[in-house]
């Protein structure tokens, strides 16, 4: 029985929703289904590259958390053990769908290779507000780079910079060490860099 | 300054980018940073483009799709089923 002065379990928003489940109200579930249903589905949309995987994680990753609700024992929030499931089942489903050869990011292809490719000033883009920089043209560009980041970077990046899960926390849901979460992300994060520089040098 | 690929102080700041930005850093490394950022115009523009990058990634949370309708009320009148299926005393 999980003892609710721990601090980890108090700081957990889903505590008492759980508690009340799991003490035979599975008809308030559905709530629990609610909170989290649409961050998953984005989550899965992208993770997954297109709406039927995307809804097919949704329903297997709450299958599951129906499942084995009982046995979790709040070592970690509800909302990272959630991901976790989530990250577990989108990585089944894709290597079940798709044979996709993982590929490695290495620091120096995003490293400059000649004296031109070298800024000699802060592009016009890296100052501007982002409200006027982020119209829809942007957003999908930034969906596709997303979407074609290798699955190890893509994970890391979406579930940091896009879900807000910090390095720690990250670090849990995937079971890899901080360290190789800081790494994964930097790569991701120049490897989009790269991407709507591209972008910007184009539009220019 | 002139920005040099090879030059120790750029590459030291060029890998700690993300985590400078992360705020992950010891405030000693921060300020070297700070300080070769502050005379080296490549590393400083490689700085900028990456935070604006990073910005623009976390902006995208605000474009966060609904769940389709359809698949919505299918999925949550199954899940409604399956929870009060669980509530009924069950015997084999």
């Amino acid at each position: 029985m999980p003892n609710p002065s721990d601090p980890k379990i108090k700081q957990d928003d889903d505590f008492e929703l759980i508690q009340a489940i799991n003490a035979g109200h599975t008809e308030l579930f559905p709530e629990l289904v609610s909170r989290y249903e649409r961050k998953l589905y984005n989550f899965g949309m992208r993770m997954c590259r297109d709406v039927q995987d995307a809804e097919d994680m949704l329903q297997d990753t709450f299958l599951n958390v129906f499942r084995y609700l009982k046995d979790f024992r709040y070592e970690t929030r509800f909302k990272n053990w959630l991901y976790r499931i989530a990250t577990s089942t989108c990585l089944k489903k894709r290597r079940k769908s798709r044979f996709a050869p993982e590929r490695e990011l290495s620091l120096d292809e995003f490293l400059p290779r000649e004296e031109a490719e070298i800024p000699v000033q802060t592009p016009a883009w890296a100052s501007l507000p982002l409200d006027q920089l982020l119209n829809e043209e942007l957003s999908s560009i930034i969906k596709e780079s997303i979407q074609s980041l290798p699955e190890n970077y893509r994970l890391v990046l979406v579930l940091r910079d896009i879900e807000g899960f910090s390095t720690a926390e990250t670090a849990q849901v995937l079971g890899l060490t901080p360290e190789n979460i800081k790494v994964r992300l930097h790569r991701a994060r120049l490897f989009l860099r790269e991407k709507l520089k591209d972008y910007f040098s184009h539009d220019a | 300054m002139t920005h040099d690929p090879s030059h120790t102080a750029c590459l030291e700041l060029f890998e700690k980018l993300s985590e400078y930005l992360d705020d992950e850093l010891d405030e000693q490394i921060c300020r070297q940073i700070e300080a070769h950022a502050s005379t080296c115009v490549a590393c400083r523009a490689c700085l900028e483009t990456l935070r604006q990058t990073v910005a623009l990634c976390r902006a995208m949370r605000r474009t966060e799709a609904s769940v389709p309708g359809a698949f919505s009320d299918r999925w949550k009148e199954y899940i409604r089923k399956m929870a009060s299926e669980a509530m009924s005393p069950h015997k084999s």
